[in-house]
């Protein structure tokens, strides 16, 4: 008969001790549980979680106190807010959402530990084997892209002359004043692409342009420019071109404690929509409800703008086809797509939001992935990557565009935001507010 | 623009015959082709030849037809299973798996090939010879399809290719009015092609038009450029990712790491690494000599114009083979052809 390996989190301080409560009055628990002892289920890093269904767990089982009681005080707390957001990530890409439970177990509790340990035994049982962990042979499945239900949407004719004319002439101003150091906006390469620059004096402002192209969000370039480095004078203020979806990603980078906002001089442009190659709206801008940028110093507005709300709400309506199919059909929908990924990484490092020393998932010491470029590092990476995303990403969807394999890692961002606006009613970016399923450990901004 | 004196033998068939051939080879060995695959075209095995995206352009891709990754993937794969160590008591038994197949590729473009070329130099003409790469590359053999035109972003014609140049792989077929025109390069090709049931034919290819050519600084220009100013004001927007290393058909270095399978087995695995990452150079003691990205991106540059044919010359004026895709990958619009002209005439 089949027995599910199941992992066991179990909390030091009650659960833990539940379990031994349990064991010394020689109550029955199911011998398919593989426990861990952490010192809070707050320890619980949804890496660890992750780690144990790549290693090929058939089930995992979290155990805190109960609310109010949790020893450090709040441990328990954000295990309660991370691991459903976790779950929600694992059934999106196909797992069961059985598989992982969170549950409360105090110390004196022993009947209930063997109640649960048991009834999550069976139910993971019932599921039969996991399959999850992919055999590295596996042979090659092309996963295509969801039939677009929604017709494309042309990009509207616009006029971006006056645009770039304000925002040359606000970018000379500050540069002269002395007021930043550097305007970060779009410039037209000799080839025609419009390409972040880096302008430093009033005389290079002509190079600065607007125009339906500009698409990449260049606030991804601010943590590294606004780090103070020790025994160097503190940074100055760096002015930076923005659409509205971009501007929000400053909201969430001050809430982190990444520069403060007096840093950062916004060029705010209002935006009807930045188009793909060809021709048609992109995704994030048939779904985009802002029409001017929530951070904003200076506004460039044209003469007339058009913007129209195209859809009612933020949501990708290939989220919703997705979560009507079968765990079996999402999980080969994510690995046929995980597929062509080649980890160059062109989604992580476009990210304003991916912005740690080093990435966890690129350590050489790092314990949750190896080097290979595998279906299962992949798909970690992926998951991961979307996890650390889970209440910061504000929908720029430069990821998804910087992608050269075409994979629609956007699709994983976006499920995540429903599934933290759903909960806790929050978005990223709209105010300076950390994300709720973040802790920030380090204080104030410090100089030096 | 066949480089070699002796007449090619040369047969004229049409996109039927062409199809047929190409189902009997799919029948007997693996076929690689370009095929598209969620709104790109890659290079992958295809079961018959109505699965290749012959010209299929995608909303991603400016060249029609150009597959997003080079064949070097074929060669050299992103990650590869070097050998297998089983630990059982004392005893440890190290197990290599070699690739074994024949594969034919499809639709090799001349860039792509000449890409082969440069990999060769390294992975077979030098001293010790990759084993990995040297069966893969004996059991394939090589079908060319010449470019009428160049792309957008390609600029073979400058750095020394064509885009109609046959030299590098085993059969080269040129499109004509209705048809193909097939040439046998090499005696590998010779003996894939259907002796009686293809007409020969005297007929000459259409020579490829050839566009847009520039200047391109020689191998002696560049040791003088290395302290320019330059590197770091272009680098700026670059984002340290490694996407333009990963499509380049001769970008090859790589990283090597055992990794644990399960307990008591371990497996040594290689895998595409790259200059532009953060990590590269990172040594023990935490020391990154190259730590600026200007340092970076400038290596990549001088790999391709400088180091490249200053350790394996053979002629080679670069490793560039001017298929553009890094151009066209880069998500911030780092451009190789401007800083080539930059160089060449610095503004």
């Amino acid at each position: 008969m089949y027995e599910p390996r199941i992992i066991a989190f179990l909390c030091s301080w009650c659960s833990y001790t539940g379990a031994d409560t349990a064991g010394i009055a020689r109550m029955k628990s199911p011998a398919n549980i593989r426990a861990i002892r952490v010192p809070c289920s707050g320890r619980v890093s949804p890496e660890l979680v992750m780690r144990a269904f790549d290693q090929g767990a058939d089930g995992v089982l979290v155990l805190g106190c109960h609310i109010g009681e949790c020893h450090y005080d709040t441990g328990n707390h954000r295990a309660a807010k991370r691991l459903p957001i976790l779950r929600s990530l694992m059934t999106f890409a196909g797992l069961e959402p059985e598989r992982l439970h969170l549950d409360w177990v105090s110390a004196s509790e022993g009947e209930r530990f063997s109640k649960i340990a048991e009834e999550f035994t069976g139910d993971v049982r019932a599921l039969g084997p996991v399959h999850w962990r992919v055999n590295p042979d596996r042979k090659q499945v092309a996963s295509q892209m969801l039939a677009a239900s929604r017709e494309a949407i042309p990009y509207p004719e616009t006029d971006c002359a006056a645009k770039t004319d304000a925002i040359r002439k606000k970018a000379r101003e500050l540069l002269a004043n002395n007021q930043v150091s550097c305007v970060i906006g779009y410039e037209v390469s000799r080839r025609g692409r419009s390409r972040p620059v880096f302008v430093y004096t009033p005389e290079e402002t002509g190079r600065l342009v607007w125009n339906p192209d500009c698409t990449n969000n260049l606030t991804t370039y601010l943590p590294a420019r606004l780090r103070p480095i020790k025994g160097k004078e503190p940074p100055k203020p760096v002015a930076v071109v923005v659409k509205p979806c971009d501007s929000k990603a400053i909201n969430v980078m001050v809430a982190e404690n990444l520069y403060r906002r007096d840093q950062v001089y916004a060029l705010g442009v209002a935006c009807e929509g930045i188009r793909c190659p060809d021709g048609n709206l992109q995704t994030r801008c048939v779904t985009c409800q802002e029409a001017v940028p929530i951070v904003c110093d200076t506004l460039i507005s044209g003469a007339t703008s058009s913007f129209i709300p195209r859809l009612s709400s933020y949501a990708r309506e290939e989220i919703a086809e997705l979560q009507d199919a079968t765990p079996a059909e999402r999980l080969e929908f994510w690995l046929g797509h995980f597929d062509r990924c080649i980890r160059c990484y062109a989604c992580r490092q476009a990210c304003p939001m991916c912005n740690c020393p080093v990435c966890l998932y690129e350590r050489d010491d790092s314990t949750f992935i190896g080097l290979g470029i595998g279906l299962n590092e992949k798909r970690t990476f992926h998951l991961g990557r979307a996890y650390h995303l889970a209440g910061r990403c504000v929908g720029c969807n430069e990821c998804e565009r910087a992608c050269p394999m075409n994979i629609p890692i956007g699709l994983l961002n976006q499920k995540l935001a429903e599934e933290i606006e759903a909960t806790f009613d929050y978005r990223a970016g709209l105010t300076v507010a950390p994300s709720p399923v973040v802790t920030i450990l380090s204080g104030e901004y410090k100089e030096g | 623009m066949s480089k070699s004196t002796a007449p090619k033998k040369r047969w004229l068939i049409s996109q039927a015959e062409l199809e047929a051939w190409l189902d009997g080879i799919a029948n007997a060995r693996t076929l690689i082709a370009p095929r598209q695959e969620s709104g790109i075209i890659l290079y992958r095995p295809v079961a018959k030849s109505g699965e290749i995206a012959w010209h299929g352009q995608t909303s991603r891709s400016a060249h029609g037809g150009r597959p997003v990754l080079s064949v070097k993937e074929i060669f050299f794969p992103p990650t590869e299973r070097l050998f297998t160590i089983q630990k059982t008591g004392q005893e440890i038994r190290l197990k290599e798996t070699f690739p074994d197949w024949e594969t034919v590729v499809f639709g090799v473009r001349p860039c792509d090939a000449r890409g082969v070329k440069l990999l060769d130099a390294l992975f077979l003409d030098t001293n010790p010879v990759d084993s990995f790469y040297a069966r893969r590359r004996g059991n394939t053999t090589l079908i060319g399809l010449a470019c009428k035109e160049l792309g957008p972003t390609c600029f073979c014609t400058s750095v020394g290719g064509a885009p109609d140049d046959a030299q590098d792989v085993d059969i080269m077929l040129y499109e004509t009015d209705g048809g193909y025109l097939a040439e046998a390069v090499t005696e590998k090709g010779r003996f894939l092609i259907p002796g009686g049931e293809w007409k020969e034919t005297t007929a000459s290819p259409q020579q490829s038009t050839y566009s847009g050519q520039f200047p391109v600084p020689e191998k002696g220009k560049w040791p003088e450029h290395f302290n320019d100013e330059y590197w770091a004001k272009m680098s700026e927007r670059c984002l340290s990712c490694r996407a333009c290393a990963f499509v380049c058909p001769t970008c090859r270095c790589f990283a090597v790491r055992d990794e644990l399978v399960k307990p008591g087995e371990f497996e040594r695995i290689r895998c595409w690494d790259s200059c532009a990452g953060e990590n590269y150079r990172l040594v023990a003691g935490g020391h990154r000599p190259r730590a600026e990205k200007g340092e970076r991106l400038r290596n990549r540059f001088f790999c391709k114009f400088f180091y490249y044919p200053e350790q394996y010359g053979l002629g080679a004026a670069s490793a560039c083979t001017g298929c553009g895709r890094c151009i066209e990958v880069c998500p911030v619009g780092v451009d190789i052809t401007e800083v080539l002209m930059h160089l060449e005439k610095p503004a």
